[in-house]
């Protein structure tokens, strides 16, 4: 893997971390915010796994396992907290919890 | 060049290929983010007009190609050398379909299109030789993540009432509007022109490494033939306690979130008004028997919570 390969890879992991940075300021869907998070992980995800091909070190590739572990952590207690907002005000805007910030 | 990254110090390999200059200019990067910052807000969720929206697809579109054509003109050994054919598929749909999830109205098709995303960057990951990461990205978010964000988009969109804002076409109101878009344009276009500029054109500046580190090095021929075995070597050999805090991560995480997400039953228990509950004093025991303690409640040693005999 060369140089210019793994820069290639390295900008398609910040496109998608930005697109990712975007959405979660934008959306006002708690669950699509959610899903913007996601994104931005995966593009970390690909950032690790190109300097991993590119010094042939695993430890990148093991970094992304706990990732993907953190991420369905964070996923499940993510949508727990959702559907409990969700009984509160019986909506999923973001915005219904205007009174929340400091 | 994996094996110049091995054996030697990494600033061997890392000064060789920039020295002979950029990709991409940084003038050309900021003038493309400005022009996809300006159709990214054209295509958000908003009221523009369809006509805008289609606008803001052609601009995006138009700077991700240029940019694309901008790195390859000025890579080394030709266009296709650089990277094969299906880097350029793989990461074209990967990022389209992210745009279609930060700009589709309905959560269901955002959450589609991520899938769509997850399977393109599964793509990508097994053009990097991860297999065994490929797999598991696909099995676990289109799998079982998606699901479950599924699952909750459908629970929350049955029971949302009509008054919460619902406008047309069943879509609620907090679907189709952006919370500060110019800014959120501005912002997250700031950090992709300030990345790919690093990544492109000051990437000599970058102080390297001193010495690559010995932990999880791979022989490149064992990247190429057995990634998979190699990677499971290396957890099960290097991090292993990591692996079981992983588990326990999972299983917390699961606890957690079914502590959470419960629905709590207010029990009401008739009032008991023929009881009289009499509480006595902890006193001290009155002889060497244990079970002539008494017990914080009652008089009665022998109605201890706990039965011992």
């Amino acid at each position: 893997m060369t140089e210019t390969q793994l820069q290639f890879y390295l900008a398609v992991g910040a496109i998608m971390f930005s697109i990712g940075l975007i959405g979660f300021i934008v959306r006002r869907n708690l669950i699509v915010m959610f899903l913007c998070t996601e994104l931005m992980i995966q593009g970390c995800a690909i950032n690790l796994i190109a300097f991993s091909r590119y010094h042939a070190n695993l430890a990148g590739q093991a970094f992304v396992m706990f990732a993907l572990v953190i991420a369905a952590a964070e996923a499940s207690l993510a949508l727990g907290l959702v559907i409990l907002l969700f009984r509160e005000k019986n909506t999923l805007d973001a915005d219904a919890w205007r009174e929340m910030r400091g | 060049m994996l094996v110049q990254s091995l054996s030697g110090p990494l600033s061997i390999s890392l000064a060789l290929p920039l020295a002979q200059g950029a990709l991409v200019a940084p003038l050309a990067i900021l003038v493309l983010c400005i022009v996809a910052g300006v159709g990214t807000y054209l295509l958000l969720p908003g009221d523009q007009p369809v006509k805008f929206r289609q606008i803001g697809g052609v601009l995006i579109t138009l700077s991700l190609i240029v940019i694309g054509l901008l790195a390859l003109r000025n890579a080394e050994g030709g266009p296709m050398a650089a990277t094969g054919v299906y880097f350029w598929i793989f990461s074209i749909v990967a990022i389209a379909a992210a745009f279609r999830v930060i700009t589709h109205p309905r959560p269901v098709y955002a959450a589609l299109y991520f899938v769509l995303t997850v399977f393109a960057t599964g793509g990508l990951f097994v053009l990097l030789q991860a297999d065994f990461l490929a797999a598991a990205l696909i099995l676990i978010y289109a799998g079982a993540i998606l699901i479950t964000y599924m699952f909750v988009i459908m629970l929350a969109a049955q029971a949302s009432s009509p008054d919460g804002g619902t406008v047309s076409k069943g879509l609620a109101k907090y679907d189709i509007t952006s919370r500060e878009p110019v800014m959120a344009a501005c912002a997250g276009f700031a950090l992709m022109g300030v990345l790919l500029m690093v990544i492109f054109d000051k990437a000599t500046t970058i102080t390297p490494m001193p010495a690559p580190i010995e932990n999880g090095v791979v022989a490149p021929a064992d990247m190429q033939n057995r990634p998979t075995e190699a990677l499971g070597d290396y957890l099960f050999r290097h991090q292993l306690i990591n692996v079981e805090l992983a588990g326990l991560i999972l299983t917390l995480s699961m606890v957690g979130a079914i502590v959470i997400a419960r629905r709590r039953i207010h029990v009401t228990l008739a009032p008991a008004w023929d009881v009289v509950e009499e509480v006595a004093p902890p006193s001290t025991p009155i002889n060497d028997d244990p079970h002539s303690i008494p017990v914080v409640g009652t008089t009665n040693p022998s109605q201890k919570a706990y039965p011992e005999k």
